[in-house]
Protein backbone atom coordinates (compact mmCIF):
# COMPACT_ATOMS: atom_id res chain seq x y z
CA UNK A 1 0.00 0.00 0.00
CA UNK A 2 1.38 2.84 -1.11
CA UNK A 3 0.21 6.86 0.08
CA UNK A 4 1.01 10.32 -2.18
CA UNK A 5 4.28 10.52 -0.61
CA UNK A 6 5.81 6.84 -1.25
CA UNK A 7 4.05 6.91 -4.37
CA UNK A 8 6.80 9.83 -5.28
CA UNK A 9 9.34 7.88 -3.45
CA UNK A 10 8.85 4.63 -5.99
CA UNK A 11 8.96 6.77 -8.96
CA UNK A 12 12.00 8.66 -7.80
CA UNK A 13 13.77 5.05 -7.14
CA UNK A 14 13.03 3.39 -10.36
CA UNK A 15 14.90 6.97 -11.71
CA UNK A 16 17.86 6.40 -9.42
CA UNK A 17 17.61 9.73 -8.36
CA UNK A 18 17.18 11.96 -5.01
CA UNK A 19 13.21 13.69 -4.80
CA UNK A 20 14.06 17.29 -5.87
CA UNK A 21 12.14 20.47 -5.68
CA UNK A 22 9.88 19.43 -8.64
CA UNK A 23 8.44 16.37 -6.86
CA UNK A 24 8.38 18.07 -3.63
CA UNK A 25 6.04 20.92 -5.11
CA UNK A 26 2.82 18.51 -5.07
CA UNK A 27 3.75 16.79 -2.03
CA UNK A 28 3.68 20.60 -0.53
CA UNK A 29 0.15 20.82 -2.01
CA UNK A 30 -0.93 17.75 -0.03
CA UNK A 31 0.75 19.21 3.00
CA UNK A 32 -0.98 22.65 2.47
CA UNK A 33 -4.51 21.35 1.14
CA UNK A 34 -4.09 18.53 3.94
CA UNK A 35 -6.71 19.80 6.22
CA UNK A 36 -9.42 20.15 3.23
CA UNK A 37 -8.70 16.48 2.51
CA UNK A 38 -9.75 15.33 6.24
CA UNK A 39 -12.26 17.58 6.11
CA UNK A 40 -13.30 15.52 3.15
CA UNK A 41 -12.49 11.95 4.31
CA UNK A 42 -14.52 13.15 7.39
CA UNK A 43 -17.66 14.57 5.01
CA UNK A 44 -17.98 10.94 3.69
CA UNK A 45 -17.44 8.76 6.78
CA UNK A 46 -19.64 10.67 8.87
CA UNK A 47 -22.24 9.71 6.13
CA UNK A 48 -21.50 6.50 5.04
CA UNK A 49 -24.45 4.78 5.91
CA UNK A 50 -26.72 7.71 4.43
CA UNK A 51 -24.65 7.45 1.31
CA UNK A 52 -24.46 3.55 1.08
CA UNK A 53 -28.45 3.03 1.54
CA UNK A 54 -29.53 6.27 -0.39
CA UNK A 55 -27.15 4.65 -3.61
CA UNK A 56 -28.85 1.03 -3.26
CA UNK A 57 -32.22 2.37 -2.88
CA UNK A 58 -32.02 4.37 -5.77
CA UNK A 59 -30.21 1.82 -8.01
CA UNK A 60 -33.48 -0.50 -6.95
CA UNK A 61 -35.74 2.46 -7.61
CA UNK A 62 -34.75 2.26 -11.25
CA UNK A 63 -34.37 -1.40 -11.41
CA UNK A 64 -37.23 -2.59 -9.32
CA UNK A 65 -36.82 -6.59 -10.40
CA UNK A 66 -34.09 -6.47 -7.81
CA UNK A 67 -36.27 -6.70 -5.29
CA UNK A 68 -38.98 -8.90 -6.81
CA UNK A 69 -38.32 -12.77 -6.39
CA UNK A 70 -35.58 -13.90 -8.22
CA UNK A 71 -33.98 -10.52 -7.88
CA UNK A 72 -30.09 -10.15 -6.88
CA UNK A 73 -31.41 -8.33 -3.72
CA UNK A 74 -34.23 -10.33 -3.09
CA UNK A 75 -34.58 -11.66 -0.11
CA UNK A 76 -33.28 -9.46 2.65
CA UNK A 77 -29.88 -11.89 3.28
CA UNK A 78 -28.69 -10.82 -0.23
CA UNK A 79 -30.41 -7.30 -0.01
CA UNK A 80 -28.04 -7.05 3.53
CA UNK A 81 -24.64 -8.41 1.12
CA UNK A 82 -25.80 -5.21 -1.11
CA UNK A 83 -25.52 -2.79 1.42
CA UNK A 84 -22.67 -4.36 3.12
CA UNK A 85 -21.01 -4.33 -0.17
CA UNK A 86 -21.16 -0.96 -0.82
CA UNK A 87 -20.33 0.17 2.59
CA UNK A 88 -16.82 -1.85 2.10
CA UNK A 89 -16.33 -0.06 -1.57
CA UNK A 90 -16.89 3.58 0.02
CA UNK A 91 -14.66 2.28 2.98
CA UNK A 92 -11.85 1.30 0.27
CA UNK A 93 -12.31 4.36 -1.37
CA UNK A 94 -12.06 6.82 1.83
CA UNK A 95 -8.83 4.94 2.42
CA UNK A 96 -7.80 6.19 -1.06
CA UNK A 97 -8.53 9.78 -0.55
CA UNK A 98 -7.07 9.80 2.77
CA UNK A 99 -3.72 8.45 1.29
CA UNK A 100 -4.21 10.61 -1.99
CA UNK A 101 -3.20 7.31 -3.98
CA UNK A 102 -5.54 4.91 -5.40
CA UNK A 103 -2.95 1.53 -4.55
CA UNK A 104 -4.99 0.42 -1.37
CA UNK A 105 -8.06 0.81 -2.80
CA UNK A 106 -6.72 -1.14 -5.86
CA UNK A 107 -5.14 -3.88 -4.21
CA UNK A 108 -7.48 -4.72 -1.55
CA UNK A 109 -10.92 -3.94 -2.94
CA UNK A 110 -10.72 -3.89 -6.67
CA UNK A 111 -8.81 -7.07 -7.33
CA UNK A 112 -10.23 -9.73 -8.41
CA UNK A 113 -13.86 -7.84 -7.85
CA UNK A 114 -15.34 -8.22 -11.17
CA UNK A 115 -14.43 -11.81 -11.27
CA UNK A 116 -16.33 -12.55 -7.83
CA UNK A 117 -19.28 -10.78 -8.83
CA UNK A 118 -19.38 -12.54 -12.13
CA UNK A 119 -19.13 -15.75 -10.28
CA UNK A 120 -21.86 -15.34 -7.95
CA UNK A 121 -24.06 -13.36 -10.67
CA UNK A 122 -24.20 -10.32 -9.48
CA UNK A 123 -25.34 -7.74 -11.85
CA UNK A 124 -22.12 -6.03 -12.69
CA UNK A 125 -24.48 -2.86 -13.90
CA UNK A 126 -26.24 -2.56 -11.32
CA UNK A 127 -23.16 -2.74 -9.02
CA UNK A 128 -21.76 -0.09 -11.01
CA UNK A 129 -24.73 1.95 -10.61
CA UNK A 130 -24.58 1.90 -7.11
CA UNK A 131 -21.30 3.05 -7.41
CA UNK A 132 -22.31 5.98 -9.34
CA UNK A 133 -24.58 7.25 -7.03
CA UNK A 134 -22.23 7.55 -4.22
CA UNK A 135 -19.96 9.11 -6.28
CA UNK A 136 -22.69 12.18 -6.93
CA UNK A 137 -24.03 12.26 -2.85
CA UNK A 138 -19.94 11.48 -1.98
CA UNK A 139 -19.02 14.87 -4.19
CA UNK A 140 -21.65 16.53 -2.95
CA UNK A 141 -21.42 15.91 0.37
CA UNK A 142 -17.61 16.73 0.10
CA UNK A 143 -18.70 20.12 -1.79
CA UNK A 144 -21.47 20.31 0.83
CA UNK A 145 -23.87 21.08 -1.91
CA UNK A 146 -25.98 17.86 -0.56
CA UNK A 147 -29.68 18.75 -0.36
CA UNK A 148 -32.58 16.84 0.85
CA UNK A 149 -33.87 16.26 -2.62
CA UNK A 150 -37.25 15.44 -2.95
CA UNK A 151 -37.52 13.83 0.29
CA UNK A 152 -38.06 17.45 2.48
CA UNK A 153 -38.03 14.86 5.72
CA UNK A 154 -34.72 14.01 5.07
CA UNK A 155 -32.64 13.93 8.23
CA UNK A 156 -30.17 11.38 8.12
CA UNK A 157 -27.62 13.31 6.53
CA UNK A 158 -25.25 15.87 8.25
CA UNK A 159 -24.12 19.44 6.84
CA UNK A 160 -20.55 19.87 7.47
CA UNK A 161 -20.21 23.12 9.22
CA UNK A 162 -16.42 23.97 7.37
CA UNK A 163 -15.37 26.72 6.29
CA UNK A 164 -16.78 26.68 1.94
CA UNK A 165 -13.46 26.84 0.47
CA UNK A 166 -12.45 25.76 -3.36
CA UNK A 167 -12.05 22.34 -3.30
CA UNK A 168 -12.66 21.29 -6.53
CA UNK A 169 -9.06 19.30 -6.86
CA UNK A 170 -10.17 17.20 -3.76
CA UNK A 171 -13.87 16.21 -5.65
CA UNK A 172 -12.15 15.78 -8.68
CA UNK A 173 -10.07 13.12 -7.02
CA UNK A 174 -12.79 11.77 -5.37
CA UNK A 175 -14.67 11.21 -8.43
CA UNK A 176 -11.64 9.90 -9.81
CA UNK A 177 -11.67 6.98 -7.41
CA UNK A 178 -15.14 6.05 -7.72
CA UNK A 179 -14.56 6.03 -11.70
CA UNK A 180 -11.69 3.64 -10.54
CA UNK A 181 -14.28 1.46 -9.08
CA UNK A 182 -16.62 1.44 -11.97
CA UNK A 183 -14.35 0.69 -14.80
CA UNK A 184 -12.79 -2.50 -12.81
CA UNK A 185 -16.33 -3.61 -12.81
CA UNK A 186 -16.89 -2.64 -16.71
CA UNK B 1 5.28 1.00 2.47
CA UNK B 2 5.51 1.87 6.09
CA UNK B 3 3.66 6.13 6.84
CA UNK B 4 1.85 7.15 9.20
CA UNK B 5 -1.11 6.71 6.13
CA UNK B 6 -0.81 3.80 5.73
CA UNK B 7 -0.31 2.56 9.07
CA UNK B 8 -3.61 4.27 10.19
CA UNK B 9 -5.73 2.64 6.86
CA UNK B 10 -4.03 -1.06 7.51
CA UNK B 11 -5.22 -1.00 11.66
CA UNK B 12 -9.00 0.61 10.11
CA UNK B 13 -8.64 -2.22 7.10
CA UNK B 14 -7.95 -5.03 9.66
CA UNK B 15 -10.73 -3.82 12.00
CA UNK B 16 -13.52 -3.25 9.05
CA UNK B 17 -14.10 0.34 9.88
CA UNK B 18 -13.73 3.64 8.26
CA UNK B 19 -11.23 5.99 9.56
CA UNK B 20 -11.95 7.30 12.89
CA UNK B 21 -11.36 10.53 14.12
CA UNK B 22 -8.59 9.49 15.89
CA UNK B 23 -7.00 8.33 12.50
CA UNK B 24 -7.71 11.49 10.97
CA UNK B 25 -5.71 12.97 13.67
CA UNK B 26 -3.10 11.29 13.48
CA UNK B 27 -2.23 11.83 9.76
CA UNK B 28 -3.04 15.66 10.87
CA UNK B 29 -0.24 15.65 13.36
CA UNK B 30 2.00 13.90 10.20
CA UNK B 31 0.80 16.58 7.91
CA UNK B 32 1.81 19.36 10.22
CA UNK B 33 5.44 18.26 10.84
CA UNK B 34 5.95 17.36 7.38
CA UNK B 35 7.24 21.11 6.22
CA UNK B 36 10.35 20.59 8.04
CA UNK B 37 10.68 17.15 6.67
CA UNK B 38 10.65 18.09 3.13
CA UNK B 39 12.53 21.04 3.50
CA UNK B 40 15.37 18.82 4.64
CA UNK B 41 14.53 16.64 1.93
CA UNK B 42 14.72 19.37 -0.56
CA UNK B 43 18.11 20.75 1.21
CA UNK B 44 19.33 17.51 1.19
CA UNK B 45 18.50 16.67 -2.92
CA UNK B 46 20.23 20.27 -3.79
CA UNK B 47 23.20 19.29 -2.34
CA UNK B 48 23.07 15.83 -2.93
CA UNK B 49 26.54 15.30 -4.90
CA UNK B 50 28.71 17.48 -2.85
CA UNK B 51 27.66 15.80 0.65
CA UNK B 52 28.32 12.22 -0.95
CA UNK B 53 31.64 13.43 -2.01
CA UNK B 54 32.67 14.90 1.27
CA UNK B 55 31.39 11.78 3.03
CA UNK B 56 33.44 9.43 0.90
CA UNK B 57 36.75 12.00 1.32
CA UNK B 58 36.07 11.67 5.55
CA UNK B 59 35.84 7.92 5.50
CA UNK B 60 39.29 7.80 2.87
CA UNK B 61 40.89 10.11 5.30
CA UNK B 62 40.25 8.40 8.59
CA UNK B 63 40.74 4.92 7.16
CA UNK B 64 44.14 5.60 4.47
CA UNK B 65 45.11 2.01 4.69
CA UNK B 66 41.54 0.73 2.02
CA UNK B 67 43.48 2.39 -0.66
CA UNK B 68 46.05 -0.29 -0.13
CA UNK B 69 46.66 -3.00 -2.29
CA UNK B 70 43.86 -6.13 -1.72
CA UNK B 71 41.72 -3.43 0.58
CA UNK B 72 38.17 -2.60 -0.88
CA UNK B 73 39.45 0.56 -2.03
CA UNK B 74 42.37 -0.85 -3.48
CA UNK B 75 41.33 0.20 -7.31
CA UNK B 76 39.70 3.40 -8.68
CA UNK B 77 36.87 1.29 -9.47
CA UNK B 78 36.31 0.20 -6.17
CA UNK B 79 36.78 3.05 -4.87
CA UNK B 80 34.22 4.92 -7.22
CA UNK B 81 31.55 2.44 -5.76
CA UNK B 82 32.02 3.11 -2.26
CA UNK B 83 31.22 6.76 -3.33
CA UNK B 84 28.45 5.19 -5.12
CA UNK B 85 27.27 3.19 -2.18
CA UNK B 86 27.29 6.35 0.19
CA UNK B 87 24.98 8.13 -2.73
CA UNK B 88 22.58 5.35 -2.26
CA UNK B 89 22.63 5.52 1.32
CA UNK B 90 21.85 9.48 1.03
CA UNK B 91 19.14 9.18 -1.28
CA UNK B 92 17.58 6.56 0.73
CA UNK B 93 17.68 9.21 3.59
CA UNK B 94 16.05 11.43 1.50
CA UNK B 95 13.30 9.18 0.23
CA UNK B 96 12.33 8.53 4.17
CA UNK B 97 12.21 12.52 4.71
CA UNK B 98 9.64 12.34 1.92
CA UNK B 99 7.96 9.83 3.45
CA UNK B 100 8.12 10.40 6.90
CA UNK B 101 9.20 6.92 8.55
CA UNK B 102 12.09 4.85 7.89
CA UNK B 103 10.66 2.16 5.25
CA UNK B 104 12.74 3.13 2.52
CA UNK B 105 16.28 3.03 4.58
CA UNK B 106 14.43 -0.44 5.99
CA UNK B 107 13.37 -2.16 2.62
CA UNK B 108 16.09 -1.08 0.37
CA UNK B 109 19.27 -0.07 2.44
CA UNK B 110 18.89 -2.52 5.28
CA UNK B 111 17.91 -5.54 4.76
CA UNK B 112 20.44 -8.20 3.62
CA UNK B 113 23.25 -5.40 4.10
CA UNK B 114 25.00 -6.76 6.99
CA UNK B 115 24.88 -10.46 4.79
CA UNK B 116 26.23 -8.34 1.59
CA UNK B 117 29.07 -6.87 3.22
CA UNK B 118 30.41 -9.86 5.08
CA UNK B 119 30.22 -11.90 1.79
CA UNK B 120 32.03 -9.02 0.16
CA UNK B 121 34.34 -8.26 3.02
CA UNK B 122 33.60 -4.58 3.34
CA UNK B 123 34.09 -2.88 6.40
CA UNK B 124 31.07 -1.27 7.68
CA UNK B 125 33.12 0.91 10.16
CA UNK B 126 34.03 3.34 6.69
CA UNK B 127 30.27 3.69 6.18
CA UNK B 128 29.94 4.67 9.57
CA UNK B 129 32.71 6.71 9.34
CA UNK B 130 31.07 8.88 6.63
CA UNK B 131 27.83 9.13 7.47
CA UNK B 132 29.02 10.47 10.75
CA UNK B 133 31.09 12.84 9.33
CA UNK B 134 28.01 14.11 7.30
CA UNK B 135 25.85 14.25 10.30
CA UNK B 136 28.64 16.09 12.41
CA UNK B 137 29.52 18.77 9.13
CA UNK B 138 25.50 19.23 9.07
CA UNK B 139 24.79 22.23 10.91
CA UNK B 140 21.61 25.25 11.36
CA UNK B 141 21.40 27.63 10.04
CA UNK B 142 24.16 27.13 7.35
CA UNK B 143 22.41 23.87 5.76
CA UNK B 144 18.79 24.14 7.01
CA UNK B 145 16.44 25.41 9.56
CA UNK B 146 16.74 23.47 13.03
CA UNK B 147 13.88 21.25 12.63
CA UNK B 148 14.61 20.45 9.47
CA UNK B 149 18.11 19.18 10.63
CA UNK B 150 16.40 17.95 13.97
CA UNK B 151 14.75 15.18 11.14
CA UNK B 152 17.83 14.43 8.46
CA UNK B 153 20.36 13.61 11.63
CA UNK B 154 17.66 11.31 13.35
CA UNK B 155 17.74 9.27 9.73
CA UNK B 156 21.65 9.19 9.94
CA UNK B 157 21.70 8.04 13.47
CA UNK B 158 19.46 5.08 12.18
CA UNK B 159 21.69 4.34 9.18
CA UNK B 160 24.61 4.57 11.49
CA UNK B 161 23.03 2.26 13.85
CA UNK B 162 22.07 -0.23 11.51
CA UNK B 163 25.57 -0.10 10.60
CA UNK B 164 27.55 -0.37 13.68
Amino acid sequence: MLDAFSRTVISADAKNTAIGSGELATLRNYVAEGNKRLDAVNAITSNASCIVSDAVTGMICENTGLIQAGGNCYPNRRMAACLRDGEIVLRYISYALLAGDPSVLDDRCLNGLKETYIALGVPLQSAARAVSIMKASSTAHINETNTTGTNPDETRFRKMETVQGDCSALVAEAASYFDRVASALA
Amino acid sequence: MKSVVTTVVTAADAAGRFPSQNDLEAVQGNIQRAAARLEAAEKLANGWEKVTREAGDACFKKYPYLKQQGEAGSTQTKVDKCYRDLGHYLRLINYCLVVGGTGPLDEWGIAGAREVYRTLNLPTSAYVEALTYTRDRACSPRDMSPQALNEFKSYLDYAINSLS
